[in-house]
Parts: structure tokens; C-alpha cells; sequence
């Protein structure tokens, strides 16, 4: 593997980082709080090969040593960045669904019960799903008690109901985990015509009763209304 | 670079049909999204521990480095594993970090033993653990001494049987001794980068496949099983390879399981896991991280335990 590649394989790596961060393509891995630190390892990246490539055009002795020291070892390993390249450039693979993600509540087993700061002001605030969840099983203040609220998220079919469900990252994709809440109510059947992965904006109000043990700590929501949306284009909640 | 240029293009020219492909296969979908969930997440941490790793070969020589250490061994390690506090990050960054401060004997040791304390006790990954874990402070209090015992252990066992010539992986030395600290900095760094980030890609794409293709229902039937349980738990972090900002949120959401078990999933994870391993046969030599990898497997989850057992009892 000559220096060139060597400098144009670090070079890529760094541009399909800026390509990423451009086309917001980060999102579907990471959380967005990584933002300004892929933007530095970009331009740390592009920065070393372009010293590397200006060096070696001013050295002409370039060729003789081509060899590299210390990659005579298996220096075909570091083809293998052409793969990360290929990915997240040309590939892209979608942001993770219900598929694949483990299928655990967010809360823990005996909640910590402690106070939750108080929901937004209004008739049905926007609540993201994890936070239901955490809310249900753990707020002291019972915040979430004959409140109505407005949740989003897409549709998970079981055999015998309906659950929201969200993909909730902490770091990165490897540890992705689904948080759901079901779906009960006068307004249910009408989620439950969706097929499964719509995305769906619901109102009603959750019984924090519910979120016991029993049911893995998946809360009820009481459905009085269904809206059909279009996919977000962040799918994850945070 | 003729060969680079013509994958470039067919790359380019087959992307369609592989985004479909993706599309259509829902696991290898899942396995391409962990991959570069772990790839990415991974490569700010290395740039900056191969920004470092540049700045030791400019500024710092192993004489140096060798005389700001204590004399006594035992102390020199020690003092090592504390000094892990000090490089906030996960344990991407900091193999090539210890491959620069790898030297002969005591040195060797201490840069084995911040190698494994740095991603494991330093304050954003006790602080992450602590709101992961809210109203269990012995859960931060075990796993900081845990990980602490681990990496000063490999030390003092590297100290005692460790070997040389097992680190079969050189650095590149530069040509001319009148070399400006510029071109030393970079030729060291981007040297790094490229040799870590190759086996990244390799230990990357274990933990993705492996997570397709190890079921997630497993390690819901070892409620009940407690040594099944942490054997379990330990070979999870080691196959998951998840970042050690992050692990504590999911050994969090595993609520079936004792805290016990989940304790040695946040002790093993951040010093030994597939991408890990790779990294080390990247930066280190394969004869030395098959010693490595496995030695610190046992001594993580074995003092993981004992400090568990005291500090965070075996029940619920």
C-alpha cells in the first residue's frame, strides 16, 4: 500500500465525515450532541493528509520509501477503510427501527422515585415517549395523572393490542433501545387499522397506574385522538 | 491508487443497488446502522487520542516519560491507573495513547494500566453512571474501584510476566533524527490513526454482527442465575462493544438482572471488547493481545465481582 493511498484513504475517511455532517446523515448513527466533535476529527483528519500529501510532493524520495514502516504487516488491513467510506457515503443504511433494537423498558426495576419538573403549560403538550415512560414509573409529583398529553412515535402490532413505540439512542446505534407505551381507549381502533411502522401523532392520557412490573413497565394511554404523520426525519428520541 | 480510484468509482456506480440491498435485508440493515453507529461514534475519541499520541512523539521521549514516574514499580502503576482520570473519553482513544507510551519495563506496566483506567474512572463516564444510576451511589463508587483494581492488576501482572517481544507491532521511527516536531507530530498521528482505525473497522463489524446474530432474549432467563448471570454479562460487554460514555444507560435498562451482573458488565466492557481487541492487534501485535484480551477478561470480571459482592451485594 503506497503513501498515496495511505493519504488519500485519510483524506476520504475525512471528506465522507463532512459529507455526513452535511447531508445530515450522522443522525441515523449518532446522537446530535456528537455534532461539533465529528466536525473537529474532520478537519483534524483532512488537515494530516494534506500535510502528508504536501510533504511527500516536496520530498521526491517518496518512492523509495513506499514500504512504510511499521505497516509491513498486513498492510492490506487498512483497505478496510474503504468500507466505513462506502457506508456512511454511498450506502447509508437507514436509521434503526423496532427490528433489531432490544426490546427493554427504559426505567429501572425499582424506580428511584424522585420530582419530575412539571409538563409544559396548555391542553396537550408534546411529551416524547422515553420521558412518558420515566414519568409513569418514577415521578414523584404524578405529573402525568389525568393530564392530557400528545405523544409521537410509530405503530408496533402485538397479537392482542397496539403499542407507540420510539428508538431511543443514548451514544450510538449499538445501543439503541425501543421505549413503548400501549394503546387503549375510545380512539385505539382506529390506531390499530394503521399497519405496523406508521408514524402516528396521539392525544390522551396515561395512567401512571400501570407501569408496574407486570408490564414491564409499559404505561396505558387512553387514546381520544389519532392523527396520521409523515416519518420524521430524526427518528430517534433522546 | 490506480486500484483506489477504480473501487472508488464502482463503489459509486453500485451504491443504488446496494442501498436496496439494505433496504430489503431488515439484519443486514440493522447490522450496517450498528456498524456505523460504533464506527462513527468511535472516531472523534481516536482522532483525538491519535492527537495526542502525536503530541507524546514531538514532545515527550521514553527517557522522560521514564523519569517523571516514581521509582518503585508498584508505585509507578498505581500511580498510572489514577492518572486514567485525567483523559475524559471512551477507550477508543486510548490504546493508541498507551502504544506511544509503551516502553521498556516500569513504563510498559504504567501505560498498560492507563490504558485500561482511562476510559473506565474518568469523570464523564463516573458522572454518566451516576445519572444511570440515580439514588445507587455504590454503583459509581464499585465501578471506579473495580476498574481502578483491574488496571492496576494487568500492570503489576505485565510487571511480573509480561514480555517484550509479544509487542511485535513497531512505530515508525523518523528518518532523519533533525526531523522538525511538526513533521513528527503529524507522521505519528496519521500513522496511528491509520493503524488503529483499519482494526476499528474489523472489531466494529464483530460487535455489529454479533448483535444481529446473538438473540436479545438470552439474558432475560438468568434473573434467577447469578454466577450464569455475570459470566454472561461479562461476555455481553465484550461482544456489544459499546462506548463507555454509554454503557451505563444500558446496563441500566437490563432490569431483570441484579445489579451484580451488571456491575461486571460495566468493569469488563471498557477494558476488554472485540473492537477493543482489534485495536490492540493493530497497535500492539496479535501475540500480544491474545494474552492481553483474555488476561484481562478473567482479572475484570473476577474483581468485578469480589468489589461487588462488598460494595453492592449479590441479591437484589
Amino acid at each position: 500500500v503506497s503513501r498515496g493511498t495511505q493519504n488519500t484513504l485519510l483524506l476520504l475517511v475525512g471528506l465522507s465525515t463532512v459529507m455526513m455532517v452535511i447531508k445530515g446523515t450522522y443522525l441515523h448513527f449518532v446522537r446530535p450532541a456528537l455534532l461539533p466533535w465529528l466536525i473537529a476529527a474532520a478537519v483534524v483528519l483532512i488537515a494530516l493528509a494534506v500535510a502528508s500529501i504536501v510533504r511527500d510532493l516536496r520530498q521526491q524520495s517518496a518512492e523509495d520509501s513506499d514500504s512504510g514502516e511499521g505497516h509491513r504487516h498486513r498492510p492490506w488491513l487498512v483497505w478496510l477503510l474503504l468500507v466505513p467510506i462506502a457506508l456512511t457515503t454511498f450506502v447509508v443504511p437507514p436509521a434503526l427501527g423496532a427490528h433489531g433494537v432490544t426490546p427493554t423498558a427504559v426505567a429501572t426495576s425499582e424506580p428511584a422515585r424522585r420530582a419530575f419538573p412539571p409538563l409544559p403549560s396548555g391542553r396537550a403538550p408534546t411529551v416524547s415517549i422515553p420521558d412518558t415512560v420515566m414519568r409513569a414509573a418514577a415521578d414523584s409529583t404524578n405529573s402525568l395523572g389525568g393530564r392530557l398529553i400528545t405523544v409521537t412515535g410509530f405503530t408496533l402490532k402485538y397479537p392482542d393490542s397496539t403499542d407507540l413505540g420510539r428508538v431511543v439512542i443514548i451514544c450510538c446505534a449499538a445501543d439503541a433501545q425501543l421505549a413503548r407505551i400501549r394503546l387503549s381507549g375510545p380512539a385505539v381502533a382506529e390506531a390499530a387499522g394503521y399497519p405496523e411502522d406508521t408514524w402516528l401523532q396521539v392525544e390522551g392520557t396515561v395512567d401512571p397506574k400501570t407501569s408496574v412490573a407486570a408490564t414491564n413497565f409499559v404505561p396505558t394511554m387512553a387514546v381520544s385522538r389519532v392523527t396520521r404523520i409523515d416519518k420524521p426525519a430524526n427518528t430517534y428520541a433522546y | 491508487m490506480e486500484v483506489l480510484l477504480a473501487s472508488l468509482i464502482a463503489l459509486a456506480l453500485s451504491a443504488g443497488a446496494m442501498s436496496a440491498f439494505v433496504a430489503d435485508n431488515a439484519d443486514v440493515g440493522v447490522a450496517a446502522t450498528v456498524f456505523c453507529g460504533v464506527f462513527v461514534q468511535a472516531l472523534p475519541f481516536l482522532v483525538l487520542g491519535v492527537v495526542v499520541s502525536g503530541l507524546i512523539a514531538a514532545f515527550v521521549s521514553a527517557d522522560r516519560l521514564a523519569r517523571w514516574l516514581p521509582r518503585r514499580p508498584a508505585v509507578a502503576v498505581a500511580v498510572a491507573g489514577v492518572g486514567g482520570a485525567a483523559l475524559p473519553g471512551c477507550e477508543c482513544g486510548s490504546v493508541p495513547v498507551a502504544r506511544r507510551l509503551f516502553g521498556e519495563g516500569v513504563s510498559g506496566a504504567a501505560a498498560l494500566t492507563f490504558m485500561l483506567s482511562a476510559p473506565a474512572i474518568n469523570p464523564v463516564v463516573l458522572v454518566a453512571t451516576a445519572v444511570a444510576f440515580p439514588g445507587q451511589p455504590a454503583m459509581v463508587l464499585a465501578r471506579c474501584v473495580a476498574s481502578l483494581i483491574t488496571a492496576v492488576t494487568m500492570g503489576l501482572l505485565w510487571l511480573r510476566w509480561g514480555r517484550t517481544e509479544w509487542v511485535t507491532k513497531r512505530l515508525p521511527t523518523p528518518h532523519d533524527t533533525d526531523a522538525s516536531r511538526w513533521t513528527v507530530f503529524t507522521e505519528a498521528a496519521r500513522h496511528d490513526f491509520l493503524q488503529a482505525a483499519s482494526y476499528l473497522v474489523l472489531g466494529a463489524a464483530a460487535a455489529a454482527v454479533l448483535r444481529v446474530a446473538v438473540p436479545p432474549w438470552i439474558f432475560q432467563h438468568l434473573a434467577g442465575h447469578l454466577v450464569l448471570g455475570v459470566l454472561t454479562m461479562a461476555l455481553f460487554a465484550v461482544v456489544l462493544a459499546l462506548c463507555s460514555e454509554a454503557d451505563a444507560f444500558v446496563a441500566a435498562s437490563l432490569t431483570m438482572l441484579p445489579l451484580l451482573p451488571r456491575l461486571v458488565f460495566l468493569v469488563v466492557g471498557p477494558a476488554v471488547d472485540v473492537k477493543l481487541s482489534a485495536m490492540q492487534a493493530g497497535m500492539f501485535g496479535r501475540p500480544f493481545a491474545i494474552r492481553f484480551g483474555p488476561a484481562t477478561f478473567v482479572v475484570a470480571t473476577v474483581v468485578a465481582t469480589i468489589v461487588g459482592l462488598v460494595l453492592v451485594g449479590g441479591g437484589r
